[in-house]
């Protein structure tokens, strides 16, 4: 009974969750693209214009991002101004929980069919390598270590703290200025 | 709590043995087609392939319609466009698709078009696209390898925009898959290697990859052991039916547990080294699949060195320790390449194949790295890495 009237609650906490989640993880993305040059040569490849969407079926949150050349990726925090170019789709709010609370690894994810990819799959491939370059960035070793298929052997602790300062300082500027705006 | 999770599907029927070649009429009757089409290619054809497939039908009264045998070797949207055409004109109702990959891919791009209507293929590329059942469709490979005859995709090129065109649903799957030991018994020694070292791969791959379950295993362990004990009787004695049925059938259990586990880095490497150098599918995986699994070793010991029993039988297992089980199919994995570069010269290393540059070995790796397989590789593959196994593989 109990159970029964918690759940409510308990969905409309994943689904916030689900939506802060991404909230971050955008401005994250935007944030990982201006610090770090390994990701902005993966994202050098995506035509610029290129709009990037991770979503959670059928109308649950989204971050949406756009590359706007030179690699560099910009949050779209309204919503896409054209229709996306890829995207990446969970089939349920409990799987996109299971993987941004790191129950579940991103690829494990991919391997157990809970998500779907639309559009092109080779930048869908990258796009994950850059999920992955910024999740072993931005999380707790022993945290990013859940959430990747392989933490980074040459990221040593230095580097890891400073990137993650200057993408987390970035991350709550442009929050700042959503809600100044 | 487990976190695991898996999905299976394969409503494909699988006919398969002496004279199944017999059963199409009567299958086709039941999904009530009349009029079927034919879509081959030349070297099918001329093989002389096609004849007892025609006789198969005639005899039960059932009149092949139309035969297209111009297939080629990557096939296009020009060709899936023809071939809907031809299809209309002469009013079939079912697809046959007798042949290897190409023709398969494009019987199943053909059946798109007929099914859902139009002229253009390029628009119903994608995953989830289609929503609706299509035309009776069946298959008949003639290579034991592929496993096109069970899997849900298609690969079509876009001749104007030179880009491959891939097409995914379950609705592409065919009614049936006809495995009938006289379609294979001519094929060419290094083809019939190439081709079962595919199949060899796939269910290797399946049986290692991130996303193997307990059904793809079954499937994937079947085929392992059915390549194993039945390749080189083959290659000694091409006439053996019972060893050719043997391979086919690996082939489609392959097919059946790669389609539902997906495959790892072999593929990614192969896919790229197939684009780059243009050499066979079947050849890449043999010569990739003992060096991407001493890279994947560490993370996939314990599959690994189960596959020992269907590779080298329960003798050479238990004899083994557990710990040198993994290593052991390795080199078993080497040892039936050397037997087979023996007898039809298949290439075990990227010089051996007089195809590939040294200098290719970089864009390679890159084009690899972009390959959606190398998602389901147990291991995170960086650049450098894939380098180190085209290395190691270069001689």
């Amino acid at each position: 009974m109990l159970v029964k009237r918690l759940q409510p609650m308990v969905s409309h906490a994943r689904r916030s969750y689900v939506g802060l989640m991404f909230q971050v993880m955008g401005r994250a993305l935007q944030a990982i693209s201006e610090v770090d040059e390994t990701t902005r040569n993966e994202t050098r490849a995506l035509p610029v214009g290129f709009l990037f969407e991770m979503q959670v079926m059928p109308n649950g949150p989204k971050l949406i991002v756009e590359h706007t050349g030179d690699g560099l990726l910009h949050y779209h925090r309204d919503g896409a101004p054209r229709p996306v170019d890829l995207s990446i789709q969970f089939k349920h709010m409990t799987h996109a929980f299971l993987v941004l609370s790191f129950q579940e690894k991103t690829s494990v994810a991919f391997a157990n069919d809970r998500m779907l990819v639309d559009g092109d799959v080779s930048l869908a491939v990258r796009m994950t390598r850059v999920l992955n370059r910024l999740e072993s960035f931005i999380l707790p070793k022993l945290v990013a270590e859940r959430a990747v298929k392989e933490y980074p052997a040459n990221l040593h602790l230095p580097e890891k703290l400073l990137s993650a300062a200057r993408i987390y300082l970035k991350v709550a500027t442009n929050f700042v200025e959503t809600v100044r705006a | 709590m487990t976190n695991n999770y898996y999905e299976f599907f394969c409503p494909v029927k699988v006919i398969a043995g002496k004279a199944a070649l017999e059963h199409i009429p009567y299958e086709l009757t039941g999904l009530a087609a009349k009029r079927p089409m034919i879509v081959t290619d030349k070297g099918v054809r001329a093989a002389g392939l096609l004849d007892p497939v025609i006789a198969a039908c005639e005899e039960s009264g059932l009149e092949i319609v139309a035969i297209y045998d111009d297939v080629p070797p990557d096939s296009s949207t020009t060709v899936v466009r023809d071939i809907a055409k031809v299809y209309r004109k002469e009013k079939c109702d079912s697809i046959i698709a007798v042949g290897g990959g190409s023709a398969i891919d494009t019987g199943k791009a053909v059946n798109i078009l007929v099914s859902e209507g139009g002229d253009d293929i390029a628009k119903y590329s994608g995953a989830g696209i289609l929503k609706h059942p299509l035309k009776p469709f069946f298959v008949v490979p003639t290579t034991a390898g592929t496993g096109s005859e069970v899997t849900s995709v298609a690969i079509i090129t876009d001749e104007k925009k030179g880009v491959k065109l891939p097409f995914t649903s379950s609705f592409l799957l065919p009614n049936a898959a006809i495995i009938d030991p006289r379609m294979t018994l001519t094929l060419p020694p290094h083809i019939t290697a190439a081709t079962a070292m595919d199949a060899m791969t796939h269910a290797t791959e399946a049986f290692t990859c991130m996303a193997k379950n307990p059904l793809s295993d079954a499937y994937a362990t079947a085929a392992v052991k059915k390549v194993s004990q039945s390749l080189l009787q083959v290659m000694d004695n091409p006439k053996d039916e019972h060893g050719r049925l043997e391979l086919a059938q690996a082939s489609t259990m392959a097919g059946i547990a790669f389609s539902n586990s997906m495959v790892g880095l072999v593929h990614s490497l192969g896919h790229a080294t197939g684009a780059i150098c243009h050499l066979p599918h079947g050849l890449c995986m043999s010569l990739y699949l003992p060096y991407v699994l001493e890279f994947n070793l560490e993370s996939i010991r314990e599959p690994l060195g189960e596959l020992l029993l269907y590779l080298e039988g329960p003798e050479v297992f238990s004899a083994t320790p557990a710990s040198r089980r993994a290593e052991a199919s390795i080199s078993s994995i080497r040892k039936l390449r050397d037997a087979l570069y023996k007898r039809c010269q298949l290439p075990r290393t990227l010089k051996e194949t007089g195809k590939v540059l040294e200098s290719q070995l970089e864009a390679i790796a890159e084009m690899a790295l972009d390959d959606g397989s190398i998602m389901f590789n147990p291991r995170e593959v960086s650049l450098d890495d894939a380098l180190s196994v085209l290395r190691r593989a270069w001689a």
